[in-house]
């Protein structure tokens, strides 16, 4: 095993760095799918989203179990861990928000907002996926955790406008105020956990300094 | 041959006490599992043994004049001083107690070599000094190196892994060549054994310290060691080893607890922080004196009373 860890060097590691980017990479493609099956109204498409969120489930298992099997410094696994649960929940929350669309109907006078958001939500995934390759390279990411914090403001000021254009709708029943309400929190919400994902890689690339 | 038990039993507690100082920030931080580091210690302190031991204990043979028993006599007021300052929580150093021993029957000889003492005092002092200023510059110039040499994650892991291992055979190597002097060198003064002969039998006592008593004592240091990063772990175990390696060049055994102590504190300084309490600089202080004057004095004891 000591043999092995030495003249092996980063295997284990390099899996697991792997499967990361997978992770992220399927998120980015998620967040882009969600985009347009909101812009097409494409409710296969959507329904896709929720079968991505299990693949994720999937690849999340693999990276923890690879992590605990050997993979990384225990003084490192924690956070790596911690890391891929957050973004676990970026995949859980598109999966709840999902069927929220697939249920109900979005008034056309929200439509455009709610697709800006998605399209944010897209290019703050994006971001994060270069956050990781920067961080696993060791380089600085003061300036691309900038950019995600940049755009999850973007969104809250599109969440906050959103919030008081809805106040003007009128609801028919109490079912589908809860809907509609459930899928702007779920989709506003996306930007904060990426965020959350992003302050973690940082702490990760602190700790090994 | 009997004689030699009261060396064994003294091997066996260094080893068993300094265990956790070679492997235990590396155990900590998890770049190594128990079991491995216990093999890898065993092995590396025999060959320290046998091949550097024989460089330290001239200074031991040459402190003062001794008959065999009163050299058997020596270690077992060592043995004694140390299990029991142990228990009392006292920091004590195998070396100082050795001397302190030595320098007690020497007096009652009155065969005592005063100007080997006082080089060997100031090695003491120098100890702790000498490791934290080590351990400083060590981790200012690595971190330099490597943040301009090697940033990617998978490599810096591999690095601080493998390091933490080969530092920690390193650091059982230069105890192995340091301290073994403090187990049997008395003997080799008093012309009892050879000073291979010497070696093999320290080295093996202290491995069998290593093996049978080294957890429990990793166990117990272990909840006090301070939680290192994996770069200052690597440095720590290296400045120790390097202490202890120099000081075996220049022929004087000296504490690895104490050396420890000071690349602790010399990687805390880096950081800026404030790892110097006033409590332990008192503790250290105390040891300092009781262990070297405790053995002296139980060794006179033993002596007038027995021999």
């Amino acid at each position: 095993m000591i043999f092995e860890k030495i003249l092996s060097p980063g295997k284990k590691e390099r899996k697991v760095t792997d499967n990361m980017r997978r992770h992220i990479q399927l998120l980015c493609a998620a967040c882009d799918l969600f985009r347009t099956a909101m812009e097409k109204d494409d409710r296969n498409l959507m329904r896709d989203v929720i079968d991505l969120e299990r693949e994720g489930d999937s690849i999340r298992r693999e990276i923890i179990s690879l992590i605990y099997e050997g993979a990384f410094l225990p003084y490192l696994r924690p956070d790596l861990c911690r890391y891929v649960e957050i973004v676990d929940n970026v995949f859980d929350v598109l999966g709840d928000t999902a069927p929220y669309y697939l249920d109900g109907k979005i008034p056309e006078q929200i439509k455009s907002e709610c697709i800006r958001i998605a399209y944010f939500n897209s290019k703050i995934c994006e971001m994060l996926l270069i956050t990781f390759e920067a961080m696993l390279k060791g380089d600085d990411l003061r300036e691309k955790t900038l950019a995600i914090r940049i755009y999850e403001k973007k969104i809250d000021d599109i969440k906050f406008s959103l919030i008081r254009d809805i106040h003007k709708i009128p609801i028919s029943n109490f079912w589908d105020g809860k809907i509609l309400s459930e899928f702007i929190s779920g989709i506003s919400a996306i930007s904060d956990i990426i965020e959350e994902a992003s302050d973690h890689l940082q702490i990760i690339n602190v700790s090994m300094k | 041959m009997w004689k030699v038990l009261s060396s064994v039993f003294l091997g066996w507690s260094l080893g068993a006490n300094n265990f956790a100082n070679i492997f235990g920030t590396g155990v900590a931080t998890g770049a190594i599992k128990y079991g491995t580091a216990m093999f890898l210690s065993v092995v590396f302190v025999l060959f320290g043994a046998l091949l550097e031991g024989p460089k330290c204990m001239k200074i031991v043979g040459e402190l003062s004049t001794l008959l065999t028993i009163e050299a058997f006599y020596c270690l077992l007021a060592s043995g004694i001083t140390m299990t029991i300052l142990t228990y009392l929580a006292i920091p004590t150093s195998t070396s100082q107690a050795i001397i302190g021993a030595i320098v007690g029957a020497g007096i009652l000889s009155g065969s005592a070599d005063f100007s080997k003492l006082f080089k060997i005092i100031i090695c003491w002092l120098v100890t702790p000094i000498g490791a934290i200023v080590l351990a400083y510059f060590l981790h200012r110039s690595l971190r330099y190196v490597l943040d301009k040499t090697i940033t990617n994650i998978t490599y810096l892991n591999y690095l601080y892994s493998t390091g933490i291992i080969l530092a920690g055979c390193y650091s059982a190597y230069t105890l192995g060549s340091n301290n073994v002097a403090t187990v049997t060198g008395v003997y080799v003064g008093s012309g009892f054994l050879s000073a291979g002969m010497a070696s093999l039998i320290g080295g093996l006592s202290i491995a069998l310290g290593v093996i049978t008593y080294g957890k429990k004592v990793m166990i117990t240091v272990g909840k006090e060691i301070a939680p290192l990063d994996p770069f200052s772990a690597l440095v720590t175990i290296l400045a120790t080893a390097f202490t202890l390696h120099i000081f075996t060049q220049i022929g004087v055994p000296v504490s690895s607890s104490q050396a420890i102590v000071g690349a602790v504190v010399g990687v805390g300084i880096v950081g800026g922080l404030r790892t110097v309490s006033a409590k332990v600089v008192t503790k250290i202080t105390v040891g300092w004196f009781m262990t070297p004057l405790s053995a002296g004095i139980l060794t006179v004891l033993f002596i007038k009373l027995l021999v």
